[in-house]
């Protein structure tokens, strides 16, 4: 058999650290039947446990990491992380993934697409005027037209994604009767009023939050920022703003840019550890993922191979491990202290779980709850709502095929609803849904959870509207 | 012939280009896998003691693609293993000496339901829960449930007549299949029964159900489906020891109740679920828990449900709790169906077992299984489906130790002997595939095997389909068809014992 390539040598060593996790698969196979690219596909080394018998194939020195086989598997998986909640061993695939990737990116390189995203996103200077560039031509309509009437084949397609992305992140309309599926609640239903409020004692009893903002969020989803202030606020808490914050770094973290990720999540962690918060907010299930994975980044390893916050960290090890235990999702803050109740929403809603706030936080009943809690809202189950979009990070647009075809069935799902609105709370998932429902010309809304519940509560009139 | 040490199967040569191209024109060339680190994954089903590399793979997506393989690979003398989900407890889908791997995973499309005649038709590679999920609409349900039923293919479970917790209640896969179209080794499309052909004169479908793959490959299957039952009670009883819950299990039976499904897990499975992420709230210092359930119409439920209390308190349980909604139910199931995979917790190689004993001898068998542990210093996992004295005493170990694994060779002999000795047999769901060969002239005199290799001969007289499973090598070792492959052939540490619940049972 083949002996690894030398660029593999760093990563073998923290494969080998690692390797007591790999022998926890006991090929059992449970996995292969929430595996999007499995399920499309058919072939095993597109499921989890065949990716985890060829990460283990290089670890026993049977495969490279620069084996054609190796690199195109590793990269068709979405990390979704949905063979974790199934896992009756508890393989920690997503952080195996990363190591892997790490090692993947080393003998070859992620596209240049990826990559210029990456780059871009970490650099606000870069960054912050070309979202605002965007929003100008989000605000002109063009994408939202062009993502209807661009072929879908071909060159054009990606383009077309992108656009479709675009127009997506633009304000939802949520107002009844001007969708097309209207709820069939009578209107008469609505003006509960302010209802009970949260007293002037405070569900939130004050406690101070800070909100993560995110990167491509704040540039185009500021709206959605903007509510979760409201929301909060409106429930008792004190949101405080934390300058000098930034990527996530979960982009280069999936691209196996582990060193890029830390960097950014140095960055982070020293503007949020000095604004003495008690809780993190974050609105987006990617970064709500990825930031408490900051701890692991430094004590994985890596390169330099830092343990114990030694190496590359410094100390911030551990720093980061503090800063992962406060961070939580705004559904999560909202559903722990519970919530005030809003004026009447009648729209028939679905949620689409984000995998990374379902899988790899395990939050599935928080979102739900918030959205039960809207007077007169209507929640229909979507099947499948547990299943990856297809956005994943880059995803959608690097790997345009697979992110078509699992982009299509969701939007075939949300449209079987027959919702108005579909929610979910992570840019990346509202992005892509919001394209492929465009595509296939469905006039449904897409919409942060958040964003309907502040939606109730400008109608209830509790911010005194 | 393993230079690469025993996790390394060595590589078979490639197949003839010829070869190569007429599969690529009957599947399409992206469904017909032939680089040699992609076919690593290909290596071993969920039993990975047994390792052997294909020489390809190749995914039809349909009865036609299928048979046109078949006859390519026939007219070249190719062997041809079929596959489902890679689910298996026996390595039945493992490439012994190269061939072919002929994956179902594409064949994956509910074909017709009908729920007025409450049938269906499926390809092999839709799995279990799939079919289940789809009859639900209807009220209807496929009974069969194997553990792996999320993953595994109803094809595998054809191949391996697959049970289920249930199964004590409801019958085995081969109750509910009345027909279906065979691929032959030859590339021969064949039906077998079907609708309103039951009673024909030979029970074909009978025959081919649990033949493991080396008949040929079931490319539809036709299936009964059953009504969903109104109301389902669940009771988890508690004991100190595996014996007292053997004992009420005896107990149960005898006052004649019929459980829909009777199962115990041992203390070990207890530590191991309740470390996973299916952990059901199973006290960890109990030393054996017993799952009855009982199906039917809700107001007759009680009166058994009281009726098995007892008999549990009587046994020396000392808590019984009720699961009556979906929810506690599922959760309480989950804890047992998923014991198999949780093992992964316990040790890094696991060898899951599967014979059956008479219902009586039960604690008996178990004391002294649990000495043969003892003897040869390992772990063994207890979950079993009591009610029909279905064993799968799991032997969790570390392959790297090589003298451990010698001692796992050693107990999972003993217990098979055992069971075989107090008139049980060496596979209860499971099947025998590589795993179980060496113990088949345990239950079958030399001339009752010469019957079974005559019978594979008329279905697949050049013994290309599925070579080496099942039946061992004949003593005069002629390698003729349908017979096994030298041991040394078998890729990888030979290791025995069977598949657990994670395959087809």
């Amino acid at each position: 058999m083949r002996t690894p390539a030398g660029i593999g040598a760093s990563w073998r060593r923290e494969m080998e650290r690692q390797a007591e996790k790999l022998f926890h698969c006991v090929h059992c196979g449970f996995c292969l039947p929430v595996c999007p690219t499995y399920l499309r596909l058919g072939d095993e080394a597109d499921s989890p446990r065949g990716r985890l018998h060829l990460m283990r194939a290089v670890v026993e020195g049977r495969l490279g990491t620069d084996s054609g086989s190796f690199q195109e598997h590793l990269d068709l998986c979405l990390g979704c992380r949905a063979c974790e909640s199934v896992c009756p061993s508890g393989v920690e695939y997503g952080r195996l993934l990363e190591g892997a990737r790490q090692a993947a990116a080393s003998a070859r390189p992620p596209s240049f697409l990826a990559r210029l995203l990456a780059r871009v996103m970490a650099t606000p200077a870069l960054a912050v005027p070309l979202l605002g560039a965007a929003r100008l031509l989000r605000a002109t309509g063009l994408p939202d037209l062009l993502a209807r009437r661009l072929p879908a084949e071909g060159r054009w397609g990606v383009v077309r994604l992108g656009l479709g992305m675009l127009a997506a992140t633009a304000p939802p309309d949520l107002s009844p009767g001007e969708t097309l599926y209207g709820s069939s609640r009578p209107p008469s239903c609505e003006g509960s009023g302010t209802g009970p409020g949260p007293g002037e004692g405070g569900i939130g009893q004050g406690r101070r939050v800070a909100l993560f903002r995110g990167c491509v969020q704040n540039g185009l989803l500021g709206h959605v920022n903007r509510a979760t202030r409201r929301v909060l606020e409106a429930n008792g808490f004190e949101v405080v703003e934390v300058p000098g914050q930034g990527c996530c770094g979960a982009i280069h973290a999936h691209m196996g840019d582990l060193a890029g990720a830390r960097g950014l999540a140095r960055r982070n962690l020293e503007a949020f550890d000095g604004a003495g918060l008690a809780l993190g907010g974050a609105t987006g299930a990617g970064w709500g993922a990825a930031l408490p994975q900051h701890a692991h980044w430094w004590d994985g390893g890596g390169p330099r191979g830092g343990a114990r916050g030694g190496g590359g960290g410094g100390g911030l090890g551990e720093r980061a491990r503090r800063f992962s235990e406060r961070v939580r999702d705004v559904s999560e803050v909202l559903a722990e202290t519970g919530l005030r109740r809003g004026g009447s929403l009648p729209l028939s809603v679905t949620y689409d779980a984000p995998c990374h706030l379902l899988h790899a936080q395990g939050i599935a009943w928080e979102p739900l709850r918030l959205l039960g809690s809207i007077p007169d809202l209507d929640l229909v189950p979507l099947p499948g709502a547990e299943e990856c979009c297809g956005g994943a990070g880059l995803y959608a647009l690097t790997h345009p095929d697979m992110g078509r075809r699992i982009g299509e069935d969701k939007a075939r799902a949300v449209l079987e609803t027959g919702a108005a609105v579909v929610a979910t709370g992570n840019p990346g998932c509202m992005m892509q849904i919001g394209a492929w429902l465009r595509m296939t010309e469905a006039r449904v809304a897409v919409a942060h959870p958040v964003e309907l519940l502040d939606e109730s509560y400008r109608r209830g009139g509790i911010y005194g509207g | 012939m393993n230079s690469a040490g025993p996790i390394s199967p060595s590589l078979p040569p490639p197949l003839p280009e010829e070869v190569l191209a007429d599969l690529r024109r009957a599947v399409g060339p992206r469904w017909v896998i032939t680089d040699p680190d992609h076919l690593l994954v290909y290596e071993a089903d969920a039993q990975t003691g047994h390792r052997g590399l294909p020489q390809a793979v190749v995914l039809p997506a349909s009865t036609q693609e299928a048979a046109a393989v078949f006859g390519c690979l026939h007219g070249h003398g190719i062997p041809v293993i079929p596959r489902g989900a890679g689910t298996g407890l026996a390595g039945g889908a493992v490439a012994l000496q190269g061939g072919v791997v002929v994956s179902t995973a594409r064949m994956n499309r509910i074909l017709e339901l009908d729920p007025d005649n409450r049938r269906a038709v499926v390809q092999p590679g839709v799995s279990n829960s799939r079919l289940s999920a789809a009859a639900a609409a209807f009220g209807l349900h496929y009974p069969p449930d194997p553990s792996s039923q999320t993953a595994c293919t109803l094809g595998g479970n054809v191949a391996t007549n697959a049970g289920g917790p249930h199964c004590l209640k409801y019958g085995v896969t081969g109750r509910y299949v009345t027909g279906l179209k065979v691929v032959l080794a030859d590339g021969e499309v064949m039906h077998l029964g079907g609708a309103g052909r039951e009673g024909s004169l030979f029970d074909f479908v009978g025959l081919f159900v649990g033949s493991e793959g080396c008949f040929g490959l079931a490319a539809e299957i036709e299936v009964v489906l059953a009504p969903t039952p109104e109301g389902a009670c669940t009771l988890l009883a508690l004991f100190d020891t595996l014996e007292s819950a053997g004992k009420a299990v005896t107990e149960i039976l005898k006052a004649g109740l019929l459980p829909a499904a009777l199962e115990i897990v041992d203390r070990n499975t207890i530590l191991a679920v309740e470390a996973s992420a299916y952990a059901a709230g199973y006290p960890t210092h109990a030393g054996a828990a017993l799952v009855v359930e009982f199906d039917g119409y809700p107001e007759g439920l009680e009166e058994e449900v009281v009726q098995a209390e007892e008999r549990c308190r009587a046994a020396g349980a000392w808590e019984v709790r009720r699961a009556r909604t979906p929810e506690e139910r599922a959760a309480l199931w989950k804890g047992r169906k998923k014991a198999f995979g949780a093992m992964g917790r316990l040790a890094p190689d696991l060898v899951v077992q599967d014979a059956t004993v008479p219902r009586s001898r039960l604690p008996e068998v178990l004391a002294r299984i649990d000495g043969i542990a003892r003897h040869h210093r390992l772990r063994i996992a207890n979950v079993f489906h009591a009610g029909d004295g279905n064993l799968h005493p799991n032997i969790v170990f570390d392959r790297r130790d090589a003298d451990e694994t010698r001692r796992v060779e050693e107990a999972a002999r003993e217990i098979m002997e055992l069971c075989v000795a107090v008139g049980g047999t060496i596979t209860g769901e499971h099947g025998v595939g590589l795993e179980k060969r060496e113990y088949m002239p345990l239950v079958f005199s030399p001339g009752e095997l010469e019957v079974l290799r005559g019978v594979k001969r008329v279905f697949d007289p050049a013994g290309l389909c599925n070579p080496g499973k099942v039946l061992p090598p004949s003593q005069e070792g002629r390698g003729g068809p349908g017979e096994g492959a030298p041991d040394e052939a078998v890729g990888g540490g030979r290791l025995p014992g069977l598949g657990g619940r994670g395959g087809e049972g």
